[in-house]
């Protein structure tokens, strides 16, 4: 693709949260329709990469930008950051489609245990930011290997199976591969705890 | 209290990812409730799904999302809808962690000699193999192993088997791999809730008990 059709200035992680906060304290539709210019897309993404055909991935991204709007004032940036948040609502809004369709006896709670109890100081918000970025860090630091091991496993139910076909390994030794990744990730970030 | 067994980073990944069953799920909520280590290993691992969510590739909208869903959203009544309160629960004699608070949990059952379970349901996930057992002082449970993970958490009392010993807060994760024949501490009784991973059986006689009851 071009490099110049895509020349939008992205909204830095600070940015994110001002919105959201925005959207929480204000119901701020100019800040949702940011929001949602930058997460919609790579919600669809993520979801038709975890195997949702297109339109279901296009509805669950509507019911994930919909959760966004209705519980922006339970986000905590002192414990996670927007995009992190937005990942851990379309993961759940994702199983709560696949067990829909499994079982059709939903159930759908929203889950509103994690409220923030005092709004967070800026330090809060500041450790948080770093630990994100540790993380980031900790990602591009691992081989290529590991680093298609640990996001293959945000993608499939099965990973070890697509593990080992995207890394053409037998499936035996995948178990260990996976550990080994994932002992590497934590000796990078513990550097850090 | 400090807490000695901790969920793998295999285990807390699939948590981060969606990968866990429901039952599994449960019990490792119910640790990350007394566990500040095991929620911030969390938070790293789902803070890689935000790196993801950064990272993806954009996929192509319909041109009329945004419109459709600033309609859905001005249809709704805009208070939020809160969720259910709590299950009525049967008294277990022990208080049940916040993580269980929407469960439909059973009354305890004989199950052997000093040894009761109490069926533990899942909204949503009829099929999740989730259970608390409660052992008296000294029991030496039915030595046994599994075809897949087993998950358990000690909520009271104390455990050890040929590899440990747990107290309350302490999770224990046990593979294929483990045959183990648990023993309860002298001390009090042990109440704990165990979770099977999807299709995992039980072997042995402790199989051979709780199948025809519990269906595991
Ligand atoms: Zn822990």
């Amino acid at each position: 693709m071009n490099e110049g059709i895509q020349k939008e200035v992205l909204p830095s992680p600070v940015e994110l949260i001002r919105l959201l906060d925005a959207v929480a304290r204000a119901q701020d539709r100019k800040a949702f329709a940011q929001l949602f210019a930058y997460f919609a897309p790579r919600v669809k993404g993520f979801l038709i990469r975890t195997g949702l055909a297109e339109s279901v991935a296009e509805e669950v991204t509507q019911e994930v930008m919909i959760a966004v709007w209705r519980k922006a004032s339970y986000f905590d940036p002192s414990r996670a950051g927007a995009s992190t948040w937005v990942f851990t609502i379309a993961r759940n809004q994702r199983i709560d489609r696949l067990r829909r369709t499994r079982s059709r006896t939903a159930d759908h709670l929203l889950d509103l245990s994690d409220e923030p109890d005092t709004p967070p100081s800026g330090e809060d918000i500041m450790i948080m930011a770093e630990r994100e970025e540790e993380v980031r860090k900790a990602l591009a630091t691992l081989s290529n290997e590991q680093a298609t091991i640990v996001k293959l496993s945000f993608f499939s139910e099965a990973p070890h199976s697509e593990i080992a076909r995207e890394l053409g390994i037998p499936l035996g030794t995948v178990k260990s591969r996976v550990r080994l990744a994932l002992n590497r990730l934590r000796t990078l970030l513990d550097r850090d705890i | 209290m400090t807490i000695n067994h901790h969920p793998s980073d295999e285990t807390l990944l699939r948590l981060a990812t969606g990968a866990l069953g429901a039952g599994p799920a449960l019990v490792i909520r119910v640790h990350l409730e007394g566990c500040s280590v095991c929620r911030e290993r969390l938070t790293r691992f789902e803070a890689v799904g935000g790196t993801i969510i950064d990272e993806m590739r954009l996929a192509p909208l319909a041109a009329d999302l945004f419109g459709r869903t600033m309609e859905r959203l001005e249809s709704m009544p805009s208070t939020l809808v809160t969720e259910p309160g709590p299950r009525k629960q049967p008294d277990l004699g022990i208080e049940l962690p916040h993580a269980m608070r929407h469960c439909e949990i059973g009354p305890w059952r004989w199950l052997g000699p000093g040894f009761k379970w109490s069926k533990v349901k899942i909204a949503g996930s009829p099929h999740a193999k989730v259970m608390m057992l409660k052992g008296k002082a000294g029991l030496y449970l039915p030595a046994h192993g599994h075809t897949g993970m087993e998950f358990m958490q000690i909520l009271s009392g104390s455990l050890s088997d040929e590899r440990s010993q747990y107290f309350p807060g302490d999770l224990d994760e046990a593979d294929d791999e483990v045959n183990h024949r648990p023993v309860v501490g002298e001390k009090s009784d042990c109440v704990c809730l165990a979770a099977l991973e999807g299709d995992t059986r039980l072997h042995g006689f402790l199989g051979r008990l709780l199948r025809p009851i519990v269906g595991f």
